[in-house]
């Protein structure tokens, strides 16, 4: 008898698919192009006083008295520093002549923040979430819940940590704060959880809006690199929802198309 | 089995309905997309990035072939060919919906394909309905995939993708249960995730980039389902392949397995001539 999950099958290891599938692009290619996106808030910090320093929270909303704020500090994620951009590669790839324009790069800049806010919501609501889970308010916590709140944290601090860097290579300021517009809502809706069934739901709420954000942004975005950095993000906000809507007993992947109903506007 | 066939039976319902809802929104963007496409034919512009990449795309093919076919007369006169100038029905917009549009062909056959096999026709009521559903979804991405493509003033992909056709042709006789037919499945999402992914930032065209993210994100979500349902068969899980399932009864990998990485890389994209015409 096989333990469940012990050999977990990896469709990129059949020989014949993987030696077809030999592209182009890298992970590696898209973490390390933070710097050129930087480069280009840059630009738009000097040229535009529309730029993303303008939108950059700076104090948050402390009054919102959010359950999911107060968690953060403690809850820092174990598996940030794996994805480490290596920037030494930066150059070999040239610069991008889009973030050249200043217009342009304003916009990225303030997607930037606003990206940057949703992922500090959802990190610090994951936070509550798994504060909340320990000390016995949700009741019985299946193990498949908690990995996925644990991991799902620890993605959006990476996220979080990727628009950040993007952020500071510009010149911006860091986001520390989480979206506030969303933070009270979220928070309002936290109080209400009282188990895991309710937490679930929260979760895939800011799923759905983060995806539908990043989805909206993507048309938008004018650097290339953050269009990559943008969708890679998406793609796991995505699929966090899908996992999610198979644990409340929802059909995992309801839409055909990606909605952006829910999308929250720079 | 675990399944609440009424239940099943309604979600997919259900989410038929929001797909009727977003093929409608899908369909009230055409006029403007034939819009475009009349404007772009009327001046027969291919804006100078497309051209950068689309040469650059050339060049690399042209050096490629050099290298396998040295300084022979086959290498000279298909370098020649790809030496002539950029022509407006090749931009690159036309040869990224186009190759979608292969990725997306053999993904609906393959799913149709595997709907035929008895482990799977009268297998898991949940992988039966998944596989139902996806291949739907992705008949619905090709449709939407042509439709762009038409009114760029391209020509409409209709064939299956020429690189993955030949190796799922190979892997059918080999699929002999339902663990194989995921993973299968699983790679064949992956190649779509990835290649969107890889092509939005060479869009030219906003609207294409932005019905291409729609569909990438839905891709995805196939993909992190496959890798769960494989994980749950590789684990002697199959009973907890259902909706509702026993979350409780879940390993605590399931909370995690369907997203490996925080970021989604492209090692398996497909280059956008690849399924080009």
């Amino acid at each position: 008898m096989k333990t469940p999950f012990q050999s977990t099958s990896n469709p990129t290891t059949d020989p014949s698919l993987a030696a077809l599938a030999q592209g182009p692009f890298s992970r590696r290619r898209l973490l390390a192009g933070a710097g050129f996106i930087g480069a280009a808030l840059v630009a738009a910090a000097c040229g535009s006083d529309d730029a993303a320093t303008t939108t950059a929270p700076t104090t948050g909303d402390t009054t919102a008295a959010t359950t999911a704020s107060t968690t953060a500090d403690t809850t820092a994620p174990t598996t940030a520093d794996t994805m480490a951009p290596d920037t030494t590669t930066a150059d070999t790839e040239g610069p991008d002549t889009t973030m050249a324009e200043d217009d342009g790069a304003a916009t990225d800049g303030k997607i930037a923040t606003l990206a940057a806010g949703l992922e500090v919501l959802a990190v610090n609501t994951y936070g509550a979430a798994l504060d909340a889970a320990g000390s016995g308010a949700l009741g019985t916590v299946p193990p498949a819940v908690a990995e996925f709140v644990t991991v799902a944290m620890a993605h959006h601090q990476e996220h979080l940590d990727k628009w950040n860097e993007v952020l500071a290579a510009a010149g911006a300021p860091e986001v520390t704060e989480p979206n506030a517009d969303l933070d009270p809502v979220v928070a309002a809706e936290f109080a209400k959880v009282t188990d895991v069934v309710g937490a679930a739901k929260l979760a895939l709420m800011l799923e759905q809006i983060a995806a539908a954000t990043y989805q909206s942004a993507l048309p938008v975005l004018t650097s290339k690199d953050a269009i990559l950095l943008a969708g890679s993000i998406q793609i796991i906000d995505f699929q966090h929802a899908a996992i999610l809507n198979f644990v409340l007993g929802n059909y995992p992947v309801p839409d055909t198309f990606g909605k952006l109903d829910q999308a929250v506007a720079a | 089995m675990s399944v609440d066939e009424q239940r099943l039976q309604l979600l997919i319902e259900e989410s038929q309905d929001q797909q009727s809802d977003a093929m409608r929104d899908a369909k009230a963007v055409i006029p403007a997309l034939r819009d475009i496409a009349n404007d772009r034919r009327k001046s027969a512009l291919i804006t100078p990035d497309e051209i950068r990449a689309l040469e650059a795309s050339r060049a690399s093919t042209r050096a490629k072939l050099g290298m396998l076919a040295g300084a022979g007369a086959i290498s000279i006169a298909v370098s020649s060919i790809l030496a002539k100038p950029v022509a407006a029905d090749e931009a690159l917009d036309i040869q990224i919906l186009q190759t979608a549009s292969s990725l997306e062909i053999l993904a609906v056959a393959t799913y149709g394909a595997a709907l035929t096999l008895p482990f799977i026709a009268d297998g898991n009521a949940v992988v039966k309905a998944f596989a139902e559903m996806t291949m739907q979804q992705h008949d619905e991405h090709r449709q939407a995939f042509q439709a762009q493509t038409k009114a760029l003033g391209g020509t409409v992909q209709e064939n299956p993708n020429p690189k993955y056709q030949p190796v799922v042709d190979a892997a059918m006789p080999t699929l002999t249960d339902p663990a194989k037919v995921v993973d299968l499945a699983a790679t064949l999402e992956q190649v779509a995730t990835e290649t969107y992914l890889a092509s939005l930032n060479l869009f030219d065209d906003k609207t294409s980039l932005g019905l291409m993210a729609s569909v990438m994100g839905v891709e995805s979500q196939h993909l992190a389902v496959l890798r769960a349902v494989a994980a749950l068969l590789a684990g002697g899980g199959e009973a907890l392949i259902a909706l509702p399932t026993d979350v409780a009864a879940l390993p605590a990998a399931a909370g995690s397995v369907a997203f490996p990485d925080a970021f989604q890389g492209t090692t398996m994209a497909s280059p956008p001539e690849e399924g080009a015409l």
